[in-house]
């Protein structure tokens, strides 16, 4: 049986039908990487899976299965038992979404505490130690720095090591590594596809870098306005598909001594 | 290649240090020295967190180096105030990394695009709702965006609209804060072919901060590489991965992912612990992750110096005092 199941969904805001007819498949311990055109719902399917819609967004058809139930029903209870446990995001704004007037270290003592029964400097400890993970230098000072004090990328990580701290069963992640250079994006690819490895977490990764969506997904969404345009494996997505917008897609990947403008 | 009577802005000996928890220091940037070409972009790149955004920041006076100057048409820019520098910032506009927060949330699409032309009198309060179609257009976002609130769109239609109200004034140098990479690869390709066909009209300056080094090396005329607040090495633009020749340089092209990569290679990030700023060592800042460091690499540090025409490097290795 399949962890979780998007089946035709569509999304609206307010009467707006935004998504149509989205279907997505995940295995226990599979990676889906999600590309495609800015603005075509992407972030709006990842959130619809965490009961995260902002304001005026729901959910008008289908269904979407998490380990055998319905995640369209449940109160709010018991999303905040399965967004603690078993599911956890990486938002696409990480950054900007953390409270600019606390600390680092505040939010995220509060943040284990909600999920464990622990001493907050036990806690502080276990958010240093996931820092540091993410390869940030001093995770001490990042501790202790607002979020101002620190660059896009690094408040990126902070998003990420919240995110992962928990080893969640399913981890949706929205172009997480988008502000990293590359050697760090390695390195945090390489630790979400631990994270699967070692604790058969699932994955949906949503980025528009071509290169670590092929790398790290087991199969391939494409999304154009509204819909999903094409889907597969690594091969089918960058060689055989024949879909026209997939096809404008990888032609459009620049690379190394590629294409130049000026 | 480049024309020193060209060159149009010139950051000079730029360091900055901020004050950090337990009374110590970071050092942001490390005397940056950098020149921008009229109608020529200057790609930046580097870790995160290696000092980019702060470096750029000084060009639109949202913050001030410690030590150094940032010399335009003969004047330190960094000191400018009143009437002289409210003048001065049309000249000079910038795309945040993080356009959510740069906007007012409580304004419509519409104002937030026209903002900085009515500001500085460019159009009439009558010409906005053409006005504002017009740019979002060029953006390749549907004119009717005008009348939503930022929050009502995605990730990149919010970049783009930052984008579009940055090219409305016109500006003569333009900085752009990683302003691309919430976009997919179709629309950033188009976004890249507008901003360049403005910059050869109206002969635009550019700075481009930007994590993809296909893509930043596909528009940029020179590429300077940063690490732990040093500028290490600027290259011209072209050919970037044959004469890039820093051992940070060569390990940033090794992390690319590419859709032409064996995917069945495990990642091999680079070796060593991040570095930090608050800890900058003696000697070169790359020391502890350079497999081909010496001991002189631990004493002196290596100043940038020029190996061809444009291409400058701050290495030991290329060092022309002595081998290492
Ligand atoms: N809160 C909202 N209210 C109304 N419309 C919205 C809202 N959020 C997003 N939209 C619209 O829904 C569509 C899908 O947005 P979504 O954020 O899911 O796109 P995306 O694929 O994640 O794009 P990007 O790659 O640019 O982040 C967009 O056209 C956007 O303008
Ligand atoms: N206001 C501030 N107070 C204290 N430290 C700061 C402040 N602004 C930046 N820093 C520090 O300066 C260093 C450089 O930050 P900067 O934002 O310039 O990095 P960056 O190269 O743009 O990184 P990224 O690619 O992640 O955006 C970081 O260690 C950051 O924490
Ligand atoms: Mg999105
Ligand atoms: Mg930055």
């Amino acid at each position: 049986m399949a962890l979780l199941e998007i089946n035709g969904i569509d999304i609206a805001y307010g009467k707006q039908v935004t998504v149509k007819d989205c279907t997505i498949t995940l295995d226990q311990a599979e990676i889906c990487s999600i590309v495609g055109e800015s603005g075509s719902g992407k972030t709006t399917v990842i959130r619809a899976v965490l009961g995260l819609l902002p304001g005026g967004g729901k959910v008008t058809k289908g269904d979407i299965i998490y380990d055998g139930r319905s995640l369209l029903s449940l109160n709010a209870r018991e999303w905040r038992k399965l967004r603690g446990h078993d599911v956890s995001m990486i938002f696409q704004d990480s950054g900007a979404m953390m409270n600019q007037t606390r600390l680092i270290g505040k939010s995220f003592v509060e943040y284990i505490r909600t999920h464990e029964k622990i001493s907050k400097k036990d806690a502080w400890k276990k958010g240093a130690e996931m820092l540091g993970r993410m390869r940030l230098p001093d995770p001490d000072r990042i501790m202790h720095s607002y979020p101002f004090q620190l660059s896009g990328g690094m408040r990126q990580r902070v998003g990420i090591a919240m995110g992962m701290t928990y080893e969640p069963k399913l981890l949706l992640a929205d172009e997480p590594t988008s502000a990293l250079d590359v050697t760090t994006q390695a390195q945090i690819v390489r630790q979400m596809m631990e994270l699967r490895d070692e604790y058969g977490t699932s994955i949906i990764i949503v980025t528009h870098d071509i290169g670590v969506a092929s790398y790290m997904g087991d199969k391939i969404v494409v999304m154009k306005n509204g819909q999903i345009e094409d889907q597969g494996g690594r091969k089918h997505i960058l060689e055989e598909s024949s879909n026209e917008y997939t096809r404008k897609l990888i032609g459009a990947v620049p690379s190394l001594g590629g294409k130049r403008y000026v | 290649m480049f024309d020193e009577k060209d060159v149009l802005l010139e950051a000079k000996h730029v360091t900055r240090r901020f004050p950090a928890q337990g009374g110590r220091e970071l050092i942001a940037c490390n005397d940056i020295n950098l020149k921008l070409y009229k109608g020529k972009t200057l790609g930046l790149v580097g870790e995160s967190g290696c000092g980019k955004s702060t470096f750029m920041r000084f060009l639109v006076w949202l913050d001030r180096p410690t030590e150094g100057e940032v010399i335009y048409q003969g004047k330190d820019i960094t000191k400018l105030k009143g009437r002289e520098l409210h003048e001065m910032r049309q000249h000079i506009q910038m795309v945040f990394q993080d356009p959510s927060t740069s906007f007012n949330p409580k304004m419509k699409i519409r104002d937030i695009v026209c903002e900085p032309l009515l500001n500085y009198g460019r159009i009439r309060h009558s010409q906005k709702d053409q006005k504002a179609r017009e740019l979002l257009e060029m953006v390749e976002l549907p004119g009717d965006f005008a009348d939503r609130f930022p929050h009502n769109m995605s990730g990149g239609q919010r970049q783009r609209v930052a984008i579009a109200r940055a090219l409305a004034l016109e500006p003569e140098i333009i900085i752009m804060d990683e302003a691309t990479s919430a976009l997919d690869v179709s629309v950033q390709e188009t976004i890249i072919e507008l901003v360049t066909k403005l910059q050869k009209e109206k002969n635009i300056t550019i700075g481009f901060i930007c994590h993809n080094l296909g893509f930043i090396q596909s528009f940029s005329h020179q590429i300077a590489v940063m690490y732990l607040g040093n500028i290490v090495e600027v290259m011209p633009g072209e050919n970037m991965a044959k004469i890039c020749c820093h051992p940070y340089s060569k390990a940033l092209l090794d992390a690319v992912f590419d859709t032409k990569m064996d995917f069945s290679k495990k990642i091999d990030p680079i070796k060593g612990e991040p570095p930090s700023p608050l800890n900058v060592p003696p000697g070169c800042p790359f020391q502890d992750r350079c497999d081909k460091c010496a001991a002189i690499c631990r004493e002196k540090r290596p100043h940038l110096q020029e190996l061809s025409p444009g291409h400058e490097v701050a290495c030991h290795l290329f060092s022309k005092e002595g081998s290492v």
